[in-house]
């Protein structure tokens, strides 16, 4: 029995942490996933509490890149909830703008790089060029393409001038028509039928027992999205409603983020045309109050909690983060497990889009000998070949 | 606003004789517990109160001793959080990872950086902190301080 090793990470920008996955293959088929993830701990959890709120916030928009304005936002409504602030209606709506603005450049770059595993280039292209845009309307509204600097306690740190605002109107129509193409295309294009459908199938109570959350729930028929269950920022008054879908699978997951795209283009046009006059942000007290407050926000990939304690000082006692994708690894592990060595690109590429290109493959024979290696642009390459080798079944 | 379908006085009735029930906001129940009913009270609250999905384990050091808050919800929308106080000179408690599946990852998190061990945990191995950070160093602990004579990890000093 030939028995593979398969690294995959370590290099992972949405976690504070990044992940390593051991897949643990024999022949053909995945045995078992051993996970890592002690790689480049930074330790934000005890630096936030040496730093003051003002901070700690600048601090915090450095957990992920891709979801910064979740963990940020996460952070501070928690401290207003602890102070008693009453943030002012248009700063919600200018939080929320660049909330779902965030999930869609990160559904799109989730998009493109299933559509790049699977070996579908042209989609990978297309989807990155429409994130282009959905970048630069964020830097027009913020003032950067990444973290944007956006919150502070008490409100945000930028208003929106009309001109702004129209601007943004401008983009949308373009953006939805190529959300309206990719979501005919999924339905129908044949390269991504084969290779997404019946991939890393989970059920509705495999969900529930492993404790999936974000899209990966919701596309096994989950119907939890913190942003109905738990309102926050502006979600109360925007029409707005939660994707579901029963398949369960990659192709499933897929639906659900195309989905949701849709659902956040309305929300931003939405909050576009009905953004309330006013002022953007109240003065923080310095201090907050002896309190523990649980905060949870649906970020792209899932729910993400901070639970923080406050103790009459103006730093936190303590600060714990659980980030989406620490709940989905273990859904993840047990999904792969029987499915083809080829498929593992698309299905860790489910949760996760950014993977190390240095990862290697150690073949060894059952005396532990290496009898070679592969790159993950080789594995990839792999995957295409098999499928190409077995047909359309 | 959307009001939970779980009512406070539902919990008091599930899990009242376990600890004290407070109502914290419009959707969060606060128990305070005891180590050796935390099992008994996170199966009631599986089974009576209808809790199918794990939010965190939140893990405290207060200086005099140690927090668990498990914070579990489920289709009612209600956040039931269970607090256990542990004591800093023998931080054991029982694991949960057996009926919450989610918890093991957590709980070998939390054992990682502030030490607490969960008996019967099937495998407490180092996920968090580097491979060559030293053992029994708890770097989330309040009263903990780095050792200038230990290698706690990256370029090993000769190297430099």
């Amino acid at each position: 029995m030939t028995e593979v090793v398969v690294p995959i990470g370590p290099q992972h920008p949405a976690l504070k942490e990044p992940v390593n996955f051991k897949v643990v293959a024999d022949g053909e088929t995945i045995v078992r996933l051993e996970l890592d993830v002690s790689y480049n701990h930074r330790g934000i959890e005890k630096a936030a509490e040496q730093r003051d709120f003002v901070r700690v916030v600048p601090l915090l928009e450095r957990v992920c890149g891709i979801c910064s304005h979740s963990h940020t936002t996460v952070f501070v409504k928690g401290i207003e909830e602890a102070m008693k602030l009453q943030v002012p209606p248009r700063a919600q709506f200018i939080r929320t703008i660049v909330a779902e603005l965030e999930r869609m450049h990160s559904h799109f770059l989730w998009l493109g790089v299933a559509a790049h595993e699977v070996g579908f280039n042209t989609l990978f292209m297309w989807t990155w060029r429409d994130r282009e845009a959905v970048q630069d309307m964020l830097e027009e509204m913020t003032g950067n393409r990444v973290n944007y600097g956006t919150n502070e306690v008490g409100g945000v740190r930028r208003d929106l001038s009309p001109d702004e605002i129209q601007a943004a109107l401008k983009r949308l129509p373009r953006l939805e028509e190529r959300i309206a193409k990719y979501a005919e295309m999924v339905s129908k294009e044949q390269t991504m039928l084969l290779r997404f459908k019946g991939v890393g199938k989970l059920s509705k109570e495999q969900i529930l027992k492993l404790g999936a959350v974000g899209p990966t729930a919701r596309a096994s028929g989950v119907d939890y999205d913190i942003r109905r269950d738990d309102p926050y920022l502006a979600y109360a008054d925007v029409p707005w409603k939660v994707i579901t879908d029963t398949h369960g699978d990659v192709y499933g997951r897929t639906l659900v983020r195309i989905g949701e795209l849709q659902q956040s283009l309305q929300i931003v046009r939405f909050c576009l045309e009905h953004i309330p006059a006013g002022p953007i942000r109240t003065n923080p007290p310095r201090a907050a109050p002896r309190t523990e407050i649980l905060s949870r926000y649906e970020a792209p990939r899932g729910e993400l909690v901070h639970f923080i304690r406050t103790n009459n000082t103006d730093r936190v006692e303590r600060l714990d983060i659980r980030t989406p994708t620490l709940a989905n690894w273990t859904s993840v592990a047990v999904s792969l497990v029987n499915q083809n060595l080829a498929d593992i690109p698309v299905v860790v590429a489910a949760i996760d889009p950014c993977l190390s290109c240095t990862s290697r493959i150690t073949v060894v024979n059952e005396r532990g000998r290496r009898i070679g290696e592969m790159t993950w642009d080789e594995l990839s390459e792999h995957g295409r070949a098999f499928y190409r080798a077995r047909g359309r079944r | 606003m959307t009001e939970p379908a779980l009512k406070p006085d539902a919990v008091q009735d599930a899990l009242g004789d376990l600890g004290t029930v407070e109502t914290v906001r419009w959707n969060r129940v606060k128990v305070s517990t005891k180590i050796e009913k935390v099992r008994e009270a996170i199966l009631r609250a599986q089974s009576l109160l209808a809790c199918d999905h794990v939010v965190q384990i939140s893990a405290v050091d207060n200086g005099k001793s140690f927090e668990l808050i498990y914070h579990l919800t489920g289709p009612h929308r209600m956040v039931i959080a269970l607090a256990i106080d542990i004591p800093r000179d023998k931080p054991e408690v029982p694991t949960t990872s057996d009926i919450l599946p989610p918890a093991g990852i957590y709980e070998r998190q939390i054992h990682d950086l502030l030490g607490i061990v969960f008996r019967g945990h099937p495998d407490l191995r180092r996920i968090i902190l580097n491979e060559d950070w030293p053992a029994n160093e708890f770097p989330l602990r309040k009263d903990w301080k780095m050792d200038p004579n230990k290698f706690y990890g990256g370029v090993p000093p000769e190297v430099k």
